[in-house]
């Protein structure tokens, strides 16, 4: 009889359970963030979720929930996230079924982070970014701190988005051998993982073996890797996404920074006071809006880069945001 | 254009990272050599090496030192092949869940206290381990550079090969142990407890396997961890331990192989596509599992060829 008794206990315990948290707390909105890999990149995936973090600091949003899908089981997250709350932000290129989910959940607004879909979606907001744009900025940099004439990109995988930052990459820095009457040789490799920095380091050394003494990385958290070949072997190191300075402000010259964290916090600020003539759309978060851009670090940090440079580069933003400027990309 | 290939891809570099490369593998065979001795198929070693990647730079961080980071990881190593021996050999369980479940258990673990203790950014820049420089090695041209001012556990791993090698075949405990794979009866008979050796080679797996993590984590990079690092190593590893019928020196070969298309296949990356060149180690596994059939399959034929009387 007591097992049965508690038997009943935990069943309807249960049942509570199985009430979304947005079922009992009904006021205000409340967001869940679903990242195609793991936190912890202290880039991509970490500025994500520092931008909901900050909506629910500020009393924007009333719950924040995150998933992490771990490289796989995208679509079933999209759909447990949409079950629990008002937003889904799924942050990744990864997430394709984004168009067959969405339109299952009428009443929840999704974000797409860092792709869009083929087709506008009423529910559905693309983010992009024009990463292009920022990489031009730092292989403008790269070029002019490096001393061989070589400089190198680490990306992640062979992949649309990355491969968008390489192509800005090698103009910006054949725009500056241009520009000095040089030459430069922009080599690149793929570490083909997010998440294991021992291969971004090798990544790194291949193409400091090919003389690359500048080395931009984009690759999650196997960059880590490529900063710790740099302070193994002296040369200079880029960040992305983030400003990753304060990780070695000794060989960490500059960051590409992609502010989606920001992105993400007006989208939701906006959703939140009523406007939500975004959604439908794609929003091409790129330089003009201040969401790409290159970050030095915080203020008395370690700079590598001389000032004159920093004001070329301020010049070319200026450029590049009126459009004298036109930045390849791969989309 | 053919030169500046080769060039680029048999350089200095490519081997030095074919020894980087291929000693977390190799150590984790070692383990799995151990295991696969005992009968034991051994599918957690990823697991493992993770765990042994997290603990080293716990011990590193907590104490201010990479020996202490190494205590942490022997001591882990032995929980975790307890852990493993307890539930493959007393329980009984089938040893494919039990590695599988591992596996699951040590990427949660890890990333839940490296969340918790480092919080989601994780951490870097731990005291790791010192390369070792060999004085007068230099002077030899080409392998003084490629063999010099590694890692300490590159160093070590090589004695570790020639430990286990030994171990295995040279003395009795490691005659026991493969008895109690093969034969466990017979030994039994014998007067030793099969089930003895196969918590023996657990906990030797344990050991080893987190030795490979720690060099991952405190030997290649300095003192950093990061979520899921171990990368599908432990995979590989057991790849080795097949292929080498758990033979440690073979089994290094083999992981030495591997390092080797790891290597190459980052420098090919300029001629041909990345997603080609990362299919590498999958085609030298299948590879190799081809021969391991064929191989099992010319053994069966030859002996079919015997006389009944003198099987075995």
């Amino acid at each position: 009889m007591k097992k049965r008794i508690l038997a009943l206990v935990l069943a309807a315990v249960m049942t509570v359970c199985l009430f979304p948290a947005s079922a009992l707390a009904d006021d205000g909105l409340s967001v869940a963030l679903v990242v195609a890999d793991t936190f912890g990149d202290r880039s991509f995936y970490d500025s994500s979720r520092e931008g909901v973090q900050r909506l629910l600091d500020d009393g924007v949003i009333t719950t924040m929930n995150t998933i992490e899908c771990g490289g796989d089981n995208h679509t079933a997250q999209m759909r447990n996230a949409a079950d629990a709350a008002d937003v889904v932000v799924c942050v990744g290129w990864e997430f394709y079924d984004i168009e067959t989910v969405a339109p299952e959940y009428p009443d929840v607004k999704w974000i797409w982070i860092d792709n869009a879909t083929s087709e506008p979606i009423e529910n559905v907001l693309n983010i992009t970014y024009a990463q292009n744009e920022g990489s031009f900025l730092a292989g403008y940099i790269a070029a002019a701190m490096s001393e061989s004439g070589v400089v190198g990109a680490v990306g992640g995988e062979d992949a649309d988005t990355i491969n968008d930052f390489i192509v800005g990459y090698e103009q910006g820095a054949q725009y500056w051998a241009e520009a000095h009457e040089t030459t430069i040789d922009v080599v690149h490799n793929y570490a083909n993982t997010y998440t294991d920095p021992a291969v971004g380091k090798e990544c790194a050394l291949a193409l400091n073996d090919q003389g690359a003494d500048v080395i931009f990385q984009i690759a999650s958290a196997t960059g880590d890797g490529v900063f710790e070949a740099a302070a193994e072997k002296g040369f200079y190191a880029i960040g992305v996404d983030s400003d990753q300075k304060y990780i070695n402000e000794d060989v960490i010259i500059c960051s590409m920074k992609k502010e989606v964290g920001s992105s993400i916090y007006d989208a939701v600020s906006a959703l939140a006071s009523g406007d939500d003539s975004r959604w439908g759309t794609t929003w091409v978060a790129d330089m003009s809006t201040g969401y790409i851009g290159i970050g030095y670090g915080e203020e008395g940090s370690v700079q590598q880069i001389p000032d004159e440079l920093k004001e070329s580069v301020a010049d070319i933003t200026e450029a590049i945001i009126s459009g004298n400027i036109v930045v390849d990309t791969t989309r | 254009m053919f030169e500046t290939i080769l060039k680029s891809v048999f350089s200095a570099g490519t081997f030095n990272q074919m020894l980087r490369s291929a000693t977390p593998v190799a150590l984790a065979a070692l383990g799995g050599a151990m295991t696969e001795h005992a009968g034991i198929m051994n599918i957690g070693m990823d697991g493992m090496i993770l765990m042994g990647a997290f603990f080293g730079v716990l011990g590193s961080y907590l104490f201010g030192s990479a020996a202490a980071g190494i205590a942490m990881v022997l001591l882990m190593g032995v929980i975790v092949g307890l852990f493993f021996a307890l539930f493959v050999v007393k329980f009984r369980s089938d040893e494919f869940i039990i590695g599988t479940a591992l596996n699951t258990f040590a990427l949660g673990l890890t990333s839940f206290l490296s969340r918790s203790i480092f919080g989601t950014a994780g951490t870097k820049g731990n005291p790791a381990l010192p390369t070792v420089h060999i004085p007068g090695l230099d002077a030899i041209p080409f392998l003084g550079t490629v063999l010099n001012d590694n890692s300490l556990f590159i160093y070590l791993t090589w004695l570790l090969v020639l430990a286990a090698w030994l171990f295995v075949y040279k003395t009795p405990y490691g005659f026991w142990l493969r008895a109690s794979g093969e034969k466990p009866e017979t030994l039994r008979t014998a007067g030793i407890s099969p089930e003895k050796m196969k918590w023996l080679a657990s906990i030797l797996c344990g050991l080893l396997c987190g030795l490979a993590g720690a060099h991952l984590s405190l030997g290649q990079l300095q003192g950093t961890f990061a979520e899921d690092m171990a990368n599908s190593r432990g995979y590989i590893a057991f790849a080795c331990v097949i292929f080498s019928k758990a033979n440690p020196a073979v089994a290094y070969a083999a992981a030495l192989m591997f390092g080797f298309f790891d290597a190459i296949g980052l420098r090919l990356q300029d001629y041909i596509s990345s997603d080609l060149t990362n299919t590498i180690p999958y085609i030298i596994t299948i590879v190799m599992m081809v021969y391991v059939v064929v191989r099992s399959q010319r053994r069966k034929r030859h002996s079919s060829k015997r006389l009944p009387e003198m099987q075995t």
